[in-house]
C-alpha cells in the first residue's frame, strides 16, 4: 500500500488531462460532423471505445512494466499468429484486409501489434550493455520490426505498415548507431525509395505527385487535399463555430470524422483552435521525451522512445496530410480520429509510458 | 554504487534524447507556420473558395420578346421547354458520364465531345446544354439518376414558337448559340456564353431589343451538387416586343403566290419605306434550327441548291432588265436630255458603235416618246437616250436612286449590287469602258445588278416625286425609342415624275407590257422586265432539259394608285420567264389583297360609324 501511495504521488495528472482533452476534442468534432447523418451513432460508439481504451490504460499502468517485458517474446509470437490469422480469415474494409471481426466489433490487430513490437525491440536492445548497437543487433532488431510489417503490407494496409518504421528508427537511434551503420541505413533508404515507388499502386503514386503539384487535377486525386486546405484556410482566425463549418457539414471534406478530422477542427475553431490542438500534441511529445530521459532503466527509456516515435509520426503525417504538405495516407490523428483500435492502442501505449514515468524512483 | 554504474550506463541515452528537442520544436513550428499561412495569410482566399463550393448560381434564361405584325398579331412568341445540361464541375468521371448519356439519353459521344469542345473556354461552373427541348421520358431519366449523376440536370429555357411555321422566315430569322468568336469580339454586348442570339433576320438586327434580362437562383448545395435550399432569387425578365411593319395578311398572300417558284416579292409603302410584305422562295422552317446541336438539318438546308436560307429580296443581286428603263427615264429627265418634244423612231433595230442592237419588238414601235417607250418597253428609245447621256451620267443618277449601295434596310447581310461606270470598270476590272456597253446598260443588261429591294426602293422614289426612303421592317420596338428612318428628296420635277407614272399606268391599263397586272377600277401602274441570260440564238441550241437553267428572269415593279402611290410592289422570279407573263399576275394578286383588305376595313369602320349614329 505504501508503494502504491508513492506511485500515485509521482503520477503526472497533467499528462493524463492532456490525453483526455484530446479525446474530448475528438468526440466533439465527431459529434459536429456526424450529427444528423447516418453516422450519428459514431459519437456513442467513440465514447464506448474511450471507456474500453481507458480501462486498458489503467491495466497497463497498474502492473510493473517489467512484468510485460518478461513475457514479451511469448506475446510477440501470439501477435504474429493473430496477424497471420487476419491475413487468412480477415475482414475487408476499403480494400484493406486488416480487420478482425469479433461479434459486431471490427478490430485492427495491427494497431496493437505496434505495442508488442515496441516492447520486443526495447527488450532486445536494452539487454545489450554497450553504448552502440552491433551489426547483428541491428539486423535482428530490423527483423523484429519487418516481420509483422510485412504481414500488414500483405493485408494491403500500407499506411499502418509504414508506422512500424519509426519504431525501428527511434529505438536504433537511442540504442546508438555507429557512423558506418548510419551511412548504411541512409544508403539503404535511398536505394529502397525507388523500389518502394515501384511497389506503390497507381493511386498511391498519384497521391504523392499531387502533393508536389496540388493544382494538377483538382477534381481527381487533388480533390481531397484541396478541399482540406479550403476547410482549414476558410477557418481563418476564430473559425466558423462548432457545427458551422460548411466544408465539413456539406460533405466537401472526405473522411471528415477520421483522417481529416484535423481539417474539421481547423475550419470550425480557426487558427486559435488548431494551434491549441497542435500545442497539445507538442506538450505530450515533450512530456514523453522527458519521461524517456527520466526512466529509471534503459528498457524504460527504450519503451517510451518507441511510443514517442509512433505518436509523433502519426501526428506529423496526419496533420501534414491535412495541411496539404504530405501525401494522403490512411493514418488517423492519435486520440482524436474516430476509431476504436487506434484509440485503444494509443491509450495502452501511453499507459505503458506513464507506468514507466511513475516508477522512475522505484527500485 | 549500483546507482552510479547505472547513471554512467545511461549517459549516452540521455545525450541522444537531448538531441531530439530542437528537431521536434522545429517540426511543430513548421506545422504552425503552415497553419498561419493557410488560415491567416490565405484565409480570405480560402473563405472565398469555400463560399464558391457551397453556393451555386443557377442561371434562369429569360424569354426573348415576341415579334408582332403591324396590327400587333404575334408571329413569334415563346413556349416553355426543358434542356438537359451538364455541370462540368460536378463531373467526376467523363467516361462514366459519356456512357450514361449515350445509353439513357441518346446523346452520342461525338455530340457530347463537340459540345464540350465548343465550351472548353467557358468556366466549369457554367452549364452546357447537351440535349434540347426534351420530352417526359428524358425528364424522368434525369430525375431518376440524380444521385449517381448529379452533373446531369434539367434546365428550363423558354423556346421560340413560330405561330405560322415558315411564314416570313427570312424576315424573322432563326436563333443560334453565340460562338466563341462572337464572344471574343463582343459582337453581342451583354450576351454570355451558351446563350442564344439571332442568327439572321430581325432576330439578329434587333437582338439587343429582343433579349430579356436573365435571372438567377443562388442555391446552397452539398458536395454532390444537391440543392439544400435557395438563398436568393432574381426573376428573369422577358425581352421587349418588336412590332414589325409586316402585314400578316399580305405576307400570307405573297408567300402563297411564290409557292413552288424561286424568287421574291416585296410590298412597301413608298411614302414611308414600311415593308408590308417580304417573301422569298424557297423558304425554310426557323423552328427546325436546333439552336445548338443538330448539324444534320442545317447541312440539309444549306446543301439545297436553291439556297432556301438566302433572302432573295436583299441578299442576291440580279440584272434589273427593262425595269432599269425607269432609271434611264429619271436620268434623262433630270439631266434635261428628255422633254415633251423628245421623240425616237424605232425601226426594230439600230446601229450603235458599229454593232446592231435590237428592240424586243422586231417590227419596231415607230415614232415613240418617253411615255410610250415606258408603256411598250421600247429598247431603241432607251438605247438612244443612253448613248446621249453616256455611262457616267447614267451611273451618277442611278447611284442617286440607290443602285450600287445598300438600302440600309434593317436586315443583315444586304448586298450592294453593281452600278457600272468608267471608274468602276477601271477599278474592278482594270479595263477601259467600251461605249457599246452603255447601250446594254441602258436596258438593264450588261454589268448592272441590283437587289429586288434596291429596285423597289428606286421605283418608289421615282413615282413619289423623288422621295427616296429607307426601307424598314421595324415599326416600333418596346425597348427602343421610336425609330427614325432617313429619307432624301431627289431632284425630279413633279411633272416629270407624273410623265413616268403615266407611262407605267399605260403599261398596265392601255395594252402595254404590264397588262397582266391590271385590275379594273384600280389605277395600278407598273413596269415589266425580262432578263435574257443568253442570246436568243444560243438559246435555240441548248437542249430542252437544260433550258430552265438559262431561262429568263422575270421582273415586275409597280405601284398603286397612279395619283396617290400608297403601295409599291416588286416581284422577281429567278428563271421565271417573261416579266409580263410570269411576274405581273403575281403583283396583281398582291395589289388585290392589299386593296380588298383596305375596302373591308373602310366598310367596317363605316358600319361602326353607322351603328354608332343610330344609337
Amino acid at each position: 500500500m505504501r508503494l502504491n501511495q508513492r506511485l500515485a504521488l509521482s503520477f503526472d495528472w497533467l499528462w493524463l488531462l492532456a490525453l483526455l482533452l484530446l479525446s474530448a476534442t475528438g468526440i466533439a468534432a465527431i459529434w459536429s460532423t456526424t450529427q444528423g447523418t447516418s453516422l450519428s451513432y459514431y459519437v456513442g460508439r467513440q465514447l464506448i471505445y474511450l471507456a474500453v481504451a481507458f480501462l486498458a490504460f489503467l491495466v497497463l499502468l497498474y502492473f510493473d512494466y517489467h512484468l510485460y517485458t518478461d513475457y514479451i517474446a511469448f506475446a510477440y509470437l501470439i501477435g504474429m499468429a493473430v496477424l497471420t490469422l487476419v491475413l487468412v480469415a480477415g475482414h475487408t474494409v476499403h480494400a484493406n484486409k486488416s480487420w478482425l471481426k469479433m461479434g459486431t466489433v471490427n478490430f485492427q490487430p495491427s494497431e496493437l501489434m505496434k505495442i508488442l513490437v515496441i516492447l520486443g525491440l526495447a527488450k532486445y536492445y536494452a539487454d545489450s550493455d554497450r553504448d552502440h548497437l552491433e551489426t547483428s543487433e541491428l539486423v535482428v532488431g530490423g527483423l523484429i520490426v519487418l516481420a509483422p510489417m510485412l504481414l500488414v503490407i500483405l493485408q494491403g494496409d500500407l499506411g499502418t505498415a509504414v508506422t512500424f518504421l519509426p519504431i525501428y528508427a527511434g529505438l536504433s537511434f537511442l540504442g546508438g548507431l555507429k557512423r558506418k551503420h548510419m551511412v548504411v541505413l541512409l544508403v539503404a533508404c535511398a536505394l529502397a525509395a525507388p523500389a518502394a515507388w515501384m511497389m506503390l499502386k497507381e493511386h498511391q503514386r498519384d497521391r504523392i505527385e499531387s502533393v508536389l503539384n496540388p493544382s494538377s487535377d483538382p477534381r481527381g486525386v487533388g480533390y481531397q487535399p484541396q478541399q482540406s486546405k479550403i476547410a482549414i484556410g476558410s477557418g481563418q482566425f476564430l473559425g466558423k463555430g462548432w457545427k458551422q463549418g460548411t466544408q465539413g457539414q456539406l460533405g466537401f471534406l472526405p473522411a471528415r470524422h477520421t483522417d481529416f478530422i484535423f481539417a474539421v477542427l481547423s475550419e470550425e475553431h480557426g487558427f486559435l483552435g488548431s494551434s491549441l490542438l497542435l500545442g497539445l500534441f507538442l506538450y505530450i511529445s515533450l512530456r514523453l521525451l522527458r519521461a524517456a530521459r527520466e526512466a529509471k532503466d534503459k528498457i524504460g527509456s527504450m519503451i517510451v522512445m518507441g511510443v514517442l516515435s509512433v505518436f509523433v509520426f502519426h501526428a506529423l503525417v496526419n496533420v501534414g496530410m491535412n495541411l496539404g504538405m504530405l501525401p494522403i495516407a490512411g493514418i488517423p490523428l492519435p486520440f482524436v480520429s474516430a476509431g476504436g483500435s487506434s484509440l485503444l492502442s494509443h491509450f495502452a501505449a501511453m499507459g505503458l509510458c506513464m507506468n514507466i514515468n511513475m516508477r522512475r524512483f522505484v527500485n | 554504487m549500483v546507482k552510479l554504474q547505472l547513471e554512467s550506463n545511461r549517459q549516452p541515452i540521455q545525450r541522444r534524447l537531448n538531441w531530439l528537442y530542437p528537431p521536434m520544436i522545429v517540426i511543430f513550428a513548421l506545422l504552425g507556420a503552415r497553419l498561419w499561412w493557410l488560415q491567416i495569410l490565405q484565409g480570405a482566399e480560402y473563405s472565398r473558395l469555400a463560399e464558391r463550393n457551397r453556393m451555386r448560381s443557377i442561371p434562369v434564361a429569360a424569354a426573348r420578346g415576341p415579334i408582332l405584325d403591324r396590327d400587333r398579331r404575334p408571329l413569334v412568341d415563346n413556349r416553355p421547354s426543358l434542356n438537359i445540361v451538364l455541370y462540368r464541375e460536378l463531373m467526376k468521371d467523363l467516361d462514366a458520364t459519356t456512357a450514361y448519356v449515350a445509353r439513357s439519353l441518346a446523346v452520342l459521344p461525338d455530340q457530347l465531345a463537340a459540345q464540350l469542345r465548343r465550351n472548353r473556354r467557358a468556366g466549369s461552373y457554367q452549364p452546357i446544354v447537351i440535349k434540347e427541348d426534351v420530352g417526359i421520358e428524358d425528364v424522368s431519366v434525369v430525375e431518376a439518376h440524380q444521385m449517381e449523376h448529379p452533373e446531369i440536370q434539367l434546365s428550363p429555357e423558354p423556346r421560340r414558337r413560330y405561330r405560322y411555321g415558315n411564314l416570313a422566315a427570312h424576315v424573322l430569322g432563326y436563333l443560334g448559340e453565340i460562338s466563341e468568336d462572337e464572344l471574343a469580339r463582343s459582337a453581342f454586348p451583354g450576351v454570355q456564353g451558351g446563350e442564344l442570339v439571332g442568327r439572321s433576320g430581325v432576330e439578329r438586327t434587333y437582338n439587343q431589343y429582343l433579349v430579356g434580362r436573365n435571372g438567377s437562383r443562388e442555391v446552397l448545395v452539398d458536395s454532390l451538387g444537391r440543392e439544400l435550399g435557395m438563398v436568393a432569387e432574381t426573376d428573369a425578365a422577358i425581352g421587349g416586343d418588336l412590332q414589325l411593319t409586316i402585314d400578316y395578311d399580305l405576307q400570307v398572300q405573297a408567300e402563297s403566290l411564290l409557292a413552288g417558284k424561286v424568287g421574291t416579292a416585296i410590298a412597301m409603302d413608298p411614302r414611308t419605306g414600311e415593308i408590308l410584305a417580304m417573301a422569298s422562295s424557297p423558304s425554310f422552317s426557323p423552328k427546325s434550327f436546333s439552336p445548338r446541336i443538330s448539324a444534320r438539318e442545317y447541312n440539309e438546308i444549306t446543301g439545297n441548291p436553291d439556297r432556301p436560307l438566302q433572302n432573295r429580296a436583299v441578299q442576291n443581286a440580279y440584272p434589273p432588265g427593262s425595269i432599269f428603263k425607269l432609271v434611264m427615264a429619271y436620268a434623262g429627265l433630270v439631266e434635261g436630255y428628255v422633254d415633251e418634244d423628245t421623240h425616237v423612231i424605232c425601226r426594230g433595230s439600230e446601229l450603235y458603235y458599229d454593232r446592231v442592237f435590237h428592240c424586243w419588238y422586231a417590227s419596231g414601235h415607230g415614232d415613240i416618246n418617253l411615255e410610250g417607250a415606258i408603256t411598250y418597253s421600247c429598247n431603241i428609245f432607251f438605247y438612244t437616250l443612253g448613248q446621249r447621256l453616256g455611262i457616267d451620267r447614267i451611273a451618277a443618277r442611278a447611284h442617286e436612286l440607290g443602285f450600287g449601295t445598300v438600302t440600309n434596310i434593317d436586315l443583315p447581310s444586304e448586298r450592294t449590287g453593281v452600278m457600272p461606270s468608267q471608274e468602276w470598270k477601271r477599278r474592278a476590272k482594270k479595263q477601259n469602258w467600251y461605249a457599246g456597253e452603255t447601250i446594254s446598260v441602258s436596258i438593264g443588261q450588261g454589268s448592272v445588278q441590283a437587289t429586288p429591294m434596291q429596285v423597289l426602293r428606286a421605283v418608289s422614289a421615282i413615282v413619289t416625286d423623288g422621295k427616296l426612303v429607307t426601307p424598314h421592317l421595324l415599326l416600333q420596338a418596346e425597348n427602343a425609342p421610336k425609330p427614325e428612318w432617313p429619307a432624301t428628296q431627289l431632284p425630279i420635277r413633279k411633272e416629270d415624275a407624273s410623265r413616268i407614272r403615266a407611262g407605267m399606268w399605260a403599261s398596265v391599263n392601255n395594252s402595254g407590257t404590264g397588262i397582266e397586272a391590271a385590275i379594273p377600277g384600280l389605277d395600278i401602274c407598273g413596269k415589266t422586265g425580262t432578263v435574257q441570260l443568253i442570246g436568243s440564238e444560243r438559246m435555240k441550241e441548248i437542249a430542252a432539259d437544260d433550258a430552265a437553267e438559262f431561262a429568263n428572269h422575270a421582273w415586275f415593279a409597280g405601284f398603286a394608285s397612279r395619283d396617290n402611290p400608297e403601295i409599291a410592289v416588286v416581284v422577281f422570279l429567278e428563271h421565271g420567264g417573261g416579266g409580263g407573263a410570269a411576274a405581273a399576275p403575281l403583283a396583281k394578286e398582291l395589289f388585290r389583297a392589299y386593296f380588298e383588305k383596305k375596302t373591308q376595313a373602310a366598310k367596317k369602320a363605316q358600319a361602326a360609324d353607322r351603328s354608332g349614329g343610330v344609337r
